[in-house]
């Protein structure tokens, strides 16, 4: 976020980002199972549909935020992915970053003088 | 693959693939990944009582990718080179390529030639040796041109075309080496036939010119030839996994 500007869409893919790389944070996961995660972790809130997911992971993947490993399972290839250190770094930052955002979007939502929670 | 799983993707992946602008390497990975996800989410809503059907059709509403995701996913896996050009017309990019490609044609004729000159080997040299540059510097062009094609544009729509040519030229470059070097025998055996005498002036020349020009041929020859065997090579390996995730028999075009 700029002190001049604010990119609400791209706001909304850094969320996206963010929850992919938060629930890679305890354990490797396939694509499918990542989506699954992140709409249990948040009570149905943030869902992945459409293949959505997959432009996120291969970006991410890209940036190398993440790592993507296939092997083997019953003689199916899958693809799993990891978080990278670089990852752990960026998820840390952009958590801060997101917490700002959001507590200066309540603070305004709330009205002038009005203290946050 | 198909040992364990009974596959109720594939027709949904094989008409996904057709949408799919990106790389045939990519494309299977991303196939790949995705028929995985499917069956695995496919087998879990069975799991929770639904019908096959409606299973399916849950599973390819969550994961398969819908036109905006396939842009995405396009753009994403698009080569730098496509990137980079993406906002130049498509008749000025091809002038701009066939120009580049002109240039290195003739810079590589260039260096043939200057390469020849300094190892002063084109003094007397045998006249087959000029067309045998000729058609060296069209084979790496058509090496370029291809190299060019599949790893740095990743344009696989036509991933077997001139590899054919490049075979091809690699044999009539020796061809012509061979054919020439037999004629500049019978020439030789002719000048001797009427002067016997020159034969200690004439023979030694014979061998520099001919093993100039067969040694030039030899390389470009085996150059074109393993180029010609690693792009094969790779091809297959390319459709082989294309055809493994499709479920595709052999003879399935690219």
């Amino acid at each position: 976020m700029t002190e001049t500007g604010f990119d609400v869409q791209g706001f909304a893919r850094d969320i996206h980002e963010l929850l992919v790389l938060s629930t890679l944070r305890e354990e490797a996961k396939h694509g499918y199972q990542i989506a699954l995660d992140v709409e249990a972790d948040s009570n149905g809130l943030f869902q992945f549909r459409h293949g959505t997911l997959y432009p996120i992971l291969h970006r991410l993947e890209e940036e190398r935020l993440i790592k993507g490993s296939w092997s083997r399972d019953g003689g199916r290839k899958k693809k799993i992915y990891s978080l990278t250190p670089s990852g752990l770094r960026h998820l840390s930052g952009e958590t801060n970053r997101v917490e700002e955002i959001v507590s200066r979007l309540i603070q305004f939502l709330r009205g002038p003088g009005k203290a946050t929670t | 693959m198909s040992s364990t799983s009974p596959r109720i993707f594939l027709p949904d992946l094989r008409e996904l693939e057709k949408s799919l602008p990106v790389p045939i390497p990519d494309r299977v990975r991303i196939l790949s990944e995705l028929e995985f996800d499917l069956e695995e989410l496919w087998g879990r809503l069975l799991a929770q009582g639904l019908e096959e059907e409606e299973a399916k059709a849950r599973a390819l509403e969550a994961l398969a990718p819908d036109p905006g995701t396939i842009r995405q996913l396009g753009w994403l896996h698009a080569p730098i080179y496509r990137r980079v050009t993406l906002n130049m017309r498509d008749d000025r990019l091809r002038i701009v390529e066939r120009s580049a490609l002109a240039a290195a044609t003739g810079g590589i004729l260039l260096l043939q030639t200057l390469t020849l000159l300094r190892a002063d080997l084109l003094r007397n040299p045998s006249p087959f040796l000029f067309p045998v540059l000729g058609l060296g510097a069209l084979l790496v062009a058509c090496v370029l041109a291809k190299v060019f094609e599949l790893w740095i544009k990743g344009d696989h729509r036509n991933a077997r075309g001139g590899l054919g040519l490049i075979l091809g030229l690699s044999g009539i470059v020796l061809g012509v080496a061979f054919g020439g070097t037999l004629v500049d025998l019978v020439r030789l055996a002719g000048i001797l036939e009427r002067a016997p005498e020159m034969a200690g002036r004439v023979i030694p020349l014979w061998m520099v010119r001919e093993s100039t020009l067969l040694s030039v041929a030899i390389l470009l020859a085996l150059f074109g030839g393993l180029v010609w065997f690693v792009l094969t090579q790779w091809l297959t390996l390319v459709a082989s996994a294309r055809q493994e995730v499709l479920g595709l028999g052999r003879d399935s075009g690219n």
